[in-house]
């Protein structure tokens, strides 16, 4: 399976969303990262034909997915950043109703429905109403809909936001283990996730992908630009703000190591490490929001 | 596509916001039926008076010494028997009301001190055949359906209005994403809606058809609305209808009503960006043509007055024309009802389906 976008772009008035995007993702886990109004979001809803791009095409397998319409939907699956729900609806209720939007029959609904609510923690609040159920509850819903329909390209917008660190290594576990032959796309402020699951990232800035590539490939951009020095506590803050700084971790004899991401060594006896996304994300995106 | 259309009916009916509404609806209709029923008022002339259930008994006791085609000879009858005994002190014995049968005789033959006005049943009648009752009844019940119709065609504004504008506050994303997002969804939801219509209205209907049957019985659904207490008699129906007739125009044209503001309503929630926007504008577009200066005489009402307001409000819409074949020009609130519901849900899906996730 080949997913395609051709000079897709998406204009909002005078900003550009996404420009000139030429992608071709295949069979995989696809991390997107980048800073806030980088694109991610409008990415992900032009690849579920949510948005209609101003400018290119989507295809997949060569042929335009609008064209596609169903043919394409029936293979999708998304969460989207921000959802809304059926607060008097159970959360078995919620997932058989997208069940049926996305064409399964009543007892496939069912089936699916319980294995999934059991694979995301759910399975003893299934008929629970969801307008009592906590962010990270309704996060898992939000995941379980999305693989109801064993979908070949699975988009995920900010799936791990509001989960606990036991329920994020469930996810990678579920993610990792759904992913062999489909197209999984994940984006997420919290690279170790990416880290931890993709084998390719797409990093975007500005509309734009800077970088495309498995993350020893693309974190090799920084090779030789990080580094670790140890300094003393007292003056630890100091040294953060002065240099961009990626890590900063104190030791028991008083000491903190600060990692660095700069072109020359920030002290004399700063010694150089290997680089992680989280440093290459730093590097690019230093401000936090989208420059 | 069954199991789509049942999600969104429980999807309308789950609210609290729509059961609120609907039961508003019903103890309206139960209070204004209850209240209407309480106020009735009736004196045989002799020595039976009484309000309420003993009214309705002694107006059902003086009808029935008249019942039947209304003749000459009855309406002199009437006037001899309901001859004002006392000074009226000015009033216009038309205008006097001592029980439902009196105040139809003399708004018809009686001239301002309340004798015989001179005119026959022909002359006021035609050769319209006339059958006399008891019909204050069901007349009253017809009047109540007014006010009971219209906060009914509100509620299903206000059951409505988020049918499509209430997924657009986050689930739209999720819906759209589906294989049937853009198709068979949209189509569920008109099919929902349409059946939520079709269900409240019928549910109003039917209880406020069996409170007028417990209250007031059978009596008079076969008897003309032209021999009417004086309340009916102007600015009221002037065909020569029978009670049950014009409440089954009444039922009918609540459908209508119901029906067009579903298309109406639809199209608005698929175009509305939240269901705030889409409640008030569609309350605004049903209740807007009340303003218009167009009365029920102008050529111009013959269009207006198919415009869905104007369904439950009855009375002039069924004053237009008896046509040829028997039937009202408010017949035609049917087709106009068809091109309100066939376009309104026409659009609908397509602008739904067309619709950009922001």
């Amino acid at each position: 399976m080949e997913l395609t976008t051709m000079g897709l772009t998406k204009r909002f008035g005078s900003k550009t969303a996404v420009k000139d995007l030429n992608l071709t993702l295949t069979n995989g886990v696809y991390g997107l990262l980048g800073a806030n109004g980088a694109g991610k979001t409008t990415l992900m809803r032009l690849l579920c034909n949510l948005q209609t791009p101003t400018a290119g095409k989507i295809l997949l397998n060569g042929k335009n997915t609008v064209r596609l319409g169903e043919r394409y939907r029936d293979l999708l699956g998304y969460l989207p950043q921000h959802f809304g729900y059926y607060p008097d609806f159970s959360a078995l209720d919620f997932l058989l109703y997208l069940s049926a939007l996305k064409g399964l029959d009543d007892k496939a609904a069912r089936k699916k429905s319980t294995e999934l609510l059991e694979a995301v923690g759910l399975s003893r609040e299934s008929r629970h109403k969801i307008k009592t159920f906590s962010g990270g509850m309704k996060q898992r819903l939000g995941i379980a809909q999305a693989m109801l329909n064993d979908p070949h390209i699975l988009i995920l917008d900010e799936p791990t936001a509001g989960l606990d660190p036991k329920e994020r290594v469930r996810f990678r576990n579920l993610i990792s283990a759904f992913s062999k032959d489909r197209i999984v796309i994940l984006s997420t402020h919290i690279v170790s996730d990416v880290e931890f699951i993709a084998e390719e990232i797409i990093l975007m800035k500005a509309g734009r992908v800077i970088h495309f590539g498995a993350p020893q490939q693309i974190t090799s951009e920084i090779d030789g630009q990080v580094w670790e020095c140890t300094v003393p506590a007292a003056h630890a803050e100091h040294y953060a703000a002065a240099f961009n700084t990626s890590n900063l971790r104190n030791t028991s004899e008083g000491q903190t190591i600060l990692r660095i991401i700069g072109d020359r060594p920030p002290l004399q006896h700063a010694v150089r490490v290997r680089p992680t996304l989280e440093d290459l994300y730093l590097y690019y995106f230093k401000g936090g929001d989208e420059k | 596509m069954k199991r789509l259309i049942l999600f969104e009916l429980r999807k309308v009916f789950a609210r609290r916001l729509s059961v609120i509404t609907l039961a508003g609806v019903l103890l309206f209709s139960a209070l204004l039926s209850f209240s209407t029923y309480q106020n009735k008022y009736a004196f045989d002339g002799v020595s039976a008076e009484g309000t309420g259930k003993r009214a309705v008994e002694i107006d059902k006791d003086i009808a029935a010494r008249y019942a039947g085609l209304l003749t000459d000879e009855k309406v002199q009858q009437m006037m001899e028997d309901f001859a004002p005994s006392h000074d009226l002190n000015g009033l216009n014995a038309v205008y006097l009301y001592e029980n439902a049968t009196q105040s139809a005789v003399f708004s018809r033959f009686s001239d301002q001190d309340g004798n015989w006005n001179g005119l026959t049943v022909s002359d006021v009648f035609g050769e319209e055949e006339i059958k006399i009752g008891y019909v204050d009844g069901w007349l009253s019940t017809s009047r109540n359906l007014v006010r009971v119709f219209l906060a009914l065609a509100l509620a299903v504004i206000i059951l409505l209005a988020s049918i499509f504008s209430g997924e657009y506050e986050g689930l739209d994303n999720l819906l759209l994403a589906s294989r049937y997002g853009r198709t068979k969804c949209a189509t569920a939801k008109v099919a929902a809606g349409i059946l939520t219509a079709l269900l409240t209205t019928a549910v109003v209907a039917a209880f406020s058809l069996l409170l007028a049957l417990a209250f007031y019985g059978r009596e008079g659904l076969d008897c003309s609305i032209l021999f009417a207490p004086n309340d009916y008699v102007e600015a009221f129906i002037p065909f020569n209808i029978t009670c049950g007739t014009l409440i089954q125009y009444q039922i009918l044209l609540a459908f209508t009503c119901t029906l067009s503001m579903t298309g109406i309503t639809l199209f608005l929630s698929a175009v509305s960006k939240n269901q705030i926007v889409a409640l008030v504008a569609s309350a605004a577009i049903f209740l807007f043509p009340i303003l218009l200066p167009v009365t029920e005489k102008s050529p111009l009402f013959r269009l207006v007055g198919l415009l869905p307001i104007y369904h439950v409000l009855a009375v002039s819409l069924l004053s237009v024309e008896q046509m040829g074949n028997g039937m009202l020009y408010a017949i035609w609130a049917v087709p106009a009802t068809l091109l309100f519901l066939g376009a309104g849900a026409g659009i609908t899906c397509r602008a739904f389906a067309r619709h950009q996730v922001s």
